[in-house]
């Protein structure tokens, strides 16, 4: 234990001289409100008459406050929450000035509003001599109080991942703002409750102004009982007045609280029985990776068209240059592309949470979808960051599809069984979300986009926040979900392996277009530009003048026959690439050229060499790993010919 | 995502905007209008302004306000932070004593101070007993400012808390490790990672200590704050154009400050109250 400084003490003493300004007052008020005599003290005896007294003299301002205490929540609740909503959800400049206006209430004393209420609607006399008056003043007093707690936990919360989960799965505008966002924006909800509640039963500057001999309110009939001098009317009054808060202030500091979040170790994240499959699939995928095993049931996937879809935003950015594509019924094709190269906006596009630009039309099959909404193209969505409804559990946010869909009770138990079967979860069936590790939250996603058993499978990088040994069992796991499922997926992605692994095609972008399309195999092997071949795998480029039917480098020749479609001309400066494993070290007078080693790394499987070359750039070869090599060791290398390319820029 | 969406979003907004019309903004507008509406029009301002009970009145709510703010937000500043730094037996006790007052109504906290510096008050005795004679505060200007203190210094601590609470503890580690005093680290690091909690909380503060009713009514209804004033020129004078004119003036006076703070602060702040 530290010595504690003179600033402690002093600072102490301080908070301590505080406490004791603010709380003495209320346990004289106690004492007074308990004693029969105020002057003479304690002494004269405990007694409750004055309590007595306070519900003879003023019971009916207690429970007309309650009253208008709740008529005003409920008023709040209902103006308030979708005014939030709509103010969240569109910024524009008639909402921002609504935003702007609806804290005045605050900044205005409530002297000023009550007179301005008096004066514009004082001569209703029925009207002005009834409780609905202080009403509403109290609604004008607390409604920007219940706004702002729903607008800080609707930005907070992001609710539009949540919208747009749930209107992936077939749900309405409607649907969404009852079922989704009301429960999400909740622990707002209850806040500004609390705060509603209680400013309304303690308000006073307002209706001091508003009330009338037969409106008294509690904070009036309390004015009442001090302005009458005795004080132990005035004291008992004010302990009820504390008894009726007390609750209030307590509930607030509990919501106040953040709950408390216990996720569940992942002890069923990969039973053994399951490692042992996902590793097995893993290995006989890498081991004979293209053609797969085609699907165990028939295809139940529709085919996708793209036509001549762009997109530029209201700012005027075009985050996606006009392209066409065709995606067969089965067929799973990986969008890969360096991050905000506009993958996502295309995804989003064929789910339809973007409008492609005039002219564009997305078909699915040979229907026209481009006008429907998403909750109409019945496509299942899994998204980077779940997305799972936070008020639901694991069983219930599998069913919501399902529910929204229409199902019966039965039918869903019966799909979501299957689900949680299907993705060897079923343990986790009436978990809570944020009891759920990351992978398992991704198994949940799954498997509440295929429930529906959607036309579509549309996958938003739906691996990246998970860490990367977790990524590879999940990767094969979806890999042989969607084959054994046949569903056509549109997979977003910006990681090259992942890409490599789960598409029959890849689509390859750059910075709003498209640079390849192909299957793994043409875009890893026939790059079609730079651009491609050095965002898949290490490309070594070499540059050199072109000698007869050979290229002249540093250290040596290396042969051109295996370029077909270009003829060099002689003395020509020439380019050409090719990837570490397409050259390998030989025995002396075997290479086609000579160079030092760099560095070398062991890698297990194969060592990979670092070669000098010009002054800026080095060529990465990968080396059999029984060879030992050191640094400035001469190294002959030998290149196959038939895999040198060229490129465009 | 489209017209349908901005329809329905519309049909959200409905509601809340005409209650809020029709029972804030068009009254408040309506009130300025009846402001202009005596024999003396628009040039009501002029003359409420310059009247020189109106004038001192002004004056003395403005002067106490601002003294209120500032005793405020020094002692809730220390006491706040101190609170967020510090370990001790009966902190929670402490903790939920100081706020316990947060939802007191002004006339509650008017009656507090009764019983605390009033005629029959607490200290009244303490001080008869020690040096023969009652000190009695709680009817005047001093009362009020005690009164006022008493309403802010919960809201203020609870805010500069949530405030303190924010700082990265190492920025003071790392002002120590460079060798500055326990008064400089206060100097450079902590005050200056207060200030946008000590302007949002100070103008909450300043703006319903401008505004406050319930805890001067309870106290006596001739001290010359402006609220009174209005409130007194309404009911017993009848005088509807100067009360208008006055509560304008003051609800302007408020508003400015409030956003003030908030275009420095970059929050949104409000009077309570």
């Amino acid at each position: 234990m530290k010595k504690k400084s003179k600033l402690f003490y002093i600072q102490l003493s301080l908070t301590l001289l505080v406490c004791a300004f603010l709380i003495v007052p209320v346990v004289l008020s106690v004492t007074a409100g308990l004693t029969a005599n105020y002057i003479v003290g304690v002494r004269s005896g405990l007694t409750l008459q004055w309590f007595g007294k306070v519900w003879e003299l003023y019971r009916d301002t207690i429970f007309r406050s309650i009253m208008i205490g709740l008529v005003c929540l409920g008023c709040t609740l209902m103006l308030g929450i979708p005014a939030a909503y709509a103010m969240v959800k569109k910024q524009n400049r008639f909402t921002r000035i609504f935003e702007e206006l609806l804290v005045t209430p605050l900044a205005i004393p409530g002297l000023a509003t009550a007179l301005a209420l008096i004066v514009s609607y004082g001569r209703f006399t029925d009207f002005r001599k009834s409780w609905l008056f202080i009403l509403v003043g109290h609604v004008v007093f607390t409604l920007p109080f219940m706004v702002r707690s729903v607008i800080a936990v609707m930005n907070s919360a992001n609710t539009t991942q949540y919208e747009e989960g749930a209107a992936s799965l077939g749900a309405g505008f409607w649907h969404r703002f009852f079922h989704i966002v009301i429960p999400i924006a909740m622990p707002g909800i209850l806040a500004g409750s609390l705060m509603v509640f209680t400013l309304s039963i303690g308000e006073f500057n307002l209706t001091w102004m508003l009330h009338t001999p037969t409106t008294k309110t509690l904070p009036v009939g309390l004015a009442d009982s001090y302005a009458s001098m005795r004080l132990e009317i005035g004291s008992a009054y004010t302990i009820a007045f504390f008894i009726m808060i007390i609750p209030l202030l307590i509930a607030m500091q509990w919501v106040a609280k953040p709950p408390r979040k216990k996720v569940i170790p992942e002890k069923t994240e990969l039973s053994t029985d399951l490692r042992r499959t996902t590793e097995m699939e893993k290995n006989a995928l890498e081991r004979n990776p293209i053609p797969r095993d085609r699907g165990r049931e028939p295809v139940s996937g529709t085919s996708l068209r793209l036509e001549n879809c762009s997109k530029t935003f209201p700012d005027g950015t075009q985050a996606l240059k006009p392209f066409s594509l065709s995606v067969k019924a089965g067929e799973t094709v990986v969008i890969l592309g360096p991050s905000g190269c506009g993958k996502t906006t295309m995804l989003r596009i064929i789910a339809g949470l973007e409008t492609p630009d005039p002219p564009g039309r997305v078909f699915f099959g040979d229907e026209d979808v481009t006008e429907l909404p998403i909750e109409k193209r019945n496509v299942g969505m899994v998204f980077q960051s779940y997305a799972l409804f936070p008020n639901m559990n694991v069983a219930e946010n599998i069913a919501y599809g399902l529910k929204v869909r229409g199902l019966g009770a039965a039918e869903r138990e019966r799909r979501v069984s299957e689900m949680l079967e299907m993705m060897k979860i079923t343990e986790l069936r009436n978990r809570r979300v944020d009891q759920l590790s990351g992978g398992q939250k991704q198994r949940v996603a799954l498997a509440r986009a295929i429930a529906v058993r959607p036309r579509l499978l549309l996958m938003d990088e739906p691996l990246t926040a998970l860490d990367a040994k977790l990524r590879d069992v999940l990767r094969a796991e979806i890999d042989s979900l969607l084959r054994s499922l046949g569903i056509t997926a549109i997979y977003v992605t910006h990681d090259q392996a992942e890409a490599m692994a789960l598409g029959d095609r890849i689509v390859v972008m750059e910075i709003a277009r498209v640079s390849q399309v192909g299957t793994p195999r043409e875009i890893y092997f026939k790059p079609q530009n730079r651009f491609v071949a050095d965002f898949i795998g290490t490309l070594n480029r070499v540059t050199g003048r072109v000698e007869g039917k050979g290229l002249i480098v540093p250290g040596g020749t290396i042969p051109l026959e295996g370029i077909s479609h270009l003829q060099p001309k002689a003395g020509e400066e020439f380019e050409v690439f090719f990837r570490p494993e397409q050259a390998e070290v030989v025995g002396p007078g075997e290479g086609h050229f000579k160079a030092t080693v760099a560095a070398s790394f062991f890698m297990g499987d194969h060592t990979r060499l670092l070669l000098d070359w010009t002054d800026a750039s080095y060529l990465t070869i990968e080396a059999k790993s029984n060879q030992v090599f050191r640094k400035g060791d001469l190294v002959e290398i030998r290149i196959d010919p038939a895999s040198l390319l060229t490129l465009r820029t | 995502m489209g017209r349908r969406f901005n329809l329905y979003l519309f049909l959200l907004m409905v509601p809340g905007v005409a209650f809020f019309a029709a029972f804030f903004l068009l009254p408040l507008a309506r009130l300025a209008l009846s402001s202009a509406e005596g024999p003396q029009g628009f040039k009501v301002y002029l003359l409420s302004l310059t009247h020189p009970r109106y004038f001192t009145t002004l004056l003395n709510t403005l002067l106490l306000s601002i003294a209120v703010t500032l005793a405020t937000l020094v002692i809730s500043g220390f006491s706040g932070v101190f609170l967020t730094r510090n370990q001790f037996l009966g902190k929670n006790f402490v903790l939920s004593m100081l706020t316990f007052p947060l939802a007191f109504p002004g006339v509650v906290v008017g009656f507090m101070i009764i019983l605390l510096v009033g005629r029959q008050g607490l200290i009244g005795d303490v001080t008869r007993w020690l040096v023969g004679e009652k000190l009695v505060l709680a009817y005047s200007l001093t009362g009020l400012f005690l009164g006022y203190l008493y309403f802010s210094i919960p809201r203020v601590i609870i805010t500069l808390m949530a405030a303190a609470e924010k700082i990265d503890p190492r920025l003071e580690e790392a002002a120590r490790s460079l060798g500055a005093s326990p008064f400089r680290v206060v100097k450079d690091v902590l005050i200056p990672a207060l200030v946008p909690g000590l302007i949002s909380s100070g103008a909450i503060c300043f703006a319903t200590s401008m505004g406050a009713f319930g805890t001067a009514f309870t106290l006596a209804t001739d001290i010359d704050v402006l609220p009174i004033v209005i409130y007194t020129e309404f009911t017993l004078l009848a005088n509807i154009t100067t009360a208008a004119a006055l509560s304008i003036v003051l609800g302007l006076i408020t508003w400015i400050a409030l956003s003030i703070a908030r275009s420095i602060s970059g929050t949104t702040v409000a009077a309570a109250g």
